[in-house]
């Protein structure tokens, strides 16, 4: 009987959960004629290429792709050398306003994009930054800074101190301390940090929206908005696009989803 | 060097960056709500309240915030039910377990366009798999029926942290709790409600607090769903009409006033939940 229940509600949880991504995957590689059949085919009778094929040939998905990868990969390594030696210092420093930083770190963390995005569109527009990459990446730079530094600060606490001032009492400068002792311990930490700061810059849409015009520099979530809305929708290609968005976040995800299910972490979508 | 400088000296860059792409546009924007602009030129007039005033006498406004108040309430409730009831599911111990815990975490993951997008396909009046199904041409995008199109996509989206949350709490209750909960006799609903619900009082408390922020101030989902052919008016929220007001009709001035207000309607209410959160956890 509670076998019974686990079972059905699983199942239901899953088919919820999962069906979506099945049934854009099948559309991605079906022929043109078979989308549109009636009764619809669970799966596709032949396997074809052709929409993922139009998608490079008849619209820009490879120029929004470059941009995509650019931006997310200078947005992580930005953050990450940013963050990583202000997390240290919270945890390993004695300073006044330290915990102040640590509380106002936390308090920015819950603004959400739309009240912030008006000032910050006339802020960027007067830096002569708005419709240029180097601008998104400060954007999201920015973004993803408060919850960085959270998440690598509780990584930092977790060391202990002792490995560190061996090392400093064998006479090792502090540099070489932490880049031999406390670096490779952290290393984990960092890593999923850089993720999440990879998904939330991959996955934006209103940042890109409202800071780029020019077609030339959008990114996939900008791109492929467009395109839906640009004339009727070829929901083959469309599926293809969202199935090819997914592969990058599907990747990376494999990776952190350990964190997320212990409970880590799982702010640092922040949606 | 002082330790003291250095840790300065570390956390610095951090603290510029966050003053200038962070604190300094807070401020600008309240600034920037007590004057007339327009959003790309740099000529501005001093109004005083006046944008305040003009945003309260406009009943657009009045109707976006009843319309977001729906869409967040309805939204963090189902999102809470689901969550909470996914959680004690994938917290049972049963083969393939990772995986489905994985699966069920993976919406939250996935960029807000690719949601919208596979939702629309799935609810397409004409050939969407939704309407095969039930047999009836739904209008999924229509007037009547957008709304809830639209909470569709953000619970299926957003549940997974509800999810994650309760999961990881649940994790960490002590199963003696439970064994001594059966030795005293007590069913399964009575030990959901007796012993888990007490232990995930806290996290629920952080959980409700993070959506209701979240969701009353979401833009993409709302947004993408109108994109190409919705039923706009029926879903606009308080943070698309501030978006509009700011980028479609120019009103920067306006636009901050309304992203102000968002911000102090959250704040009132924050004050309010935690100081009836107190008041329970007196009594």
């Amino acid at each position: 009987m509670k076998r019974g229940i686990l079972f059905s509600g699983v199942s239901v949880l899953l088919f919820f959960t999962a069906f979506p991504f099945a049934w854009m995957t099948a559309t991605a590689f079906k022929r043109s004629h078979e989308i549109f059949t009636t009764p619809p085919t669970l799966l596709p009778e032949s396997l074809t290429l052709e929409n993922v094929a139009r998608l490079f040939e008849q619209t820009r998905f490879a120029v929004y792709l470059g941009n995509s990868v650019l931006v997310a990969t200078c947005t992580v390594l930005l953050t990450l050398a940013i963050a990583t030696p202000a997390a240290y210092a919270l945890t390993r420093f004695r300073f006044r306003g330290r915990e102040a930083i640590s509380a106002a770190v936390l308090f920015t963390y819950m603004f959400a994009p739309i009240m912030v995005i008006i000032p910050f569109y006339v802020l960027m527009r007067t830096l002569e930054l708005t419709n240029t990459r180097a601008g998104l990446v400060l954007a999201y730079t920015a973004f993803c800074l408060p919850f960085a530094l959270w998440l690598l600060r509780t990584f930092f606490q977790s060391i202990p101190l002792d490995l560190e001032e061996a090392a400093l009492v064998d006479g090792a400068s502090r540099p070489r301390a932490v880049l031999y002792v406390v670096l490779p311990l952290a290393l984990p930490g960092v890593v999923a940090t850089g993720t999440f700061t990879f998904i939330l810059a991959w996955n934006d849409y209103i940042f890109a929206r409202v800071l780029l015009a020019a077609d030339e520099l959008k990114t996939l979530p900008v791109g492929i908005a467009d395109l839906y809305n640009a004339s009727v929708v070829d929901w083959g290609m469309i599926m293809s696009a969202g199935m090819l968005v997914l592969l990058p976040v599907l990747a990376v995800f494999v990776f952190i989803q350990k964190y997320l299910v212990a409970g880590w972490g799982s702010g640092g979508i922040k949606g | 060097m002082t330790a003291a400088r250095t840790g300065w000296l570390l956390v610095l860059p951090a603290l510029l960056l966050l003053a200038a792409l962070t604190v300094y546009p807070v401020a600008y924007g309240i600034w920037i709500s007590f004057f007339s602009k327009h959003s790309f030129f740099p000529e501005q007039q001093f109004v005083g309240l006046g944008n305040y005033a003009a945003v309260l006498a406009d009943e657009e406004f009045w109707r976006s915030l009843e319309l977001g108040l729906i869409y967040s309430l309805t939204t963090i409730a189902l999102q809470l039910v689901i969550g909470v009831a996914a959680a004690l599911l994938l917290n049972e111990a049963f083969p393939g377990r990772g995986l489905a815990r994985a699966v069920s975490i993976f919406p939250y993951v996935v960029p807000t366009v690719v949601a919208v997008i596979i939702w629309k396909w799935l609810l397409n009046s004409q050939f969407g798999l939704v309407n095969y199904l039930l047999g009836i041409p739904v209008s999924w995008m229509g007037r009547d029926w957008i709304m809830v199109s639209l909470i569709i996509v953000s619970v299926w989206q957003f549940f997974p942290f509800v999810l994650l949350a309760v999961l990881a709490r649940l994790q960490t209750i002590p199963p003696e709790l439970y064994e001594a909960a059966t030795v005293d006799g007590a069913g399964a609903w009575r030990r959901f409600v007796h012993v888990t619900l007490p232990q995930l009082q806290s996290v629920l408390f952080v959980v409700v607090l993070l959506r209701s922020i979240w969701m009353f101030t979401k833009f993409d989902t709302p947004w993408l769903m109108i994109q190409g052919g919705g039923a706009e008016t029926y879903i606009r929220t308080l943070p698309i009409y501030t978006y509009q007001r700011t980028f479609a009709y120019y009103e920067a001035g306006r636009g901050s006033a309304m992203a102000v207000i968002m911000f102090l309607m959250l704040v009132a209410a924050a004050a309010l939940y935690f100081h009836f959160w107190r008041r329970e956890e007196q009594l």
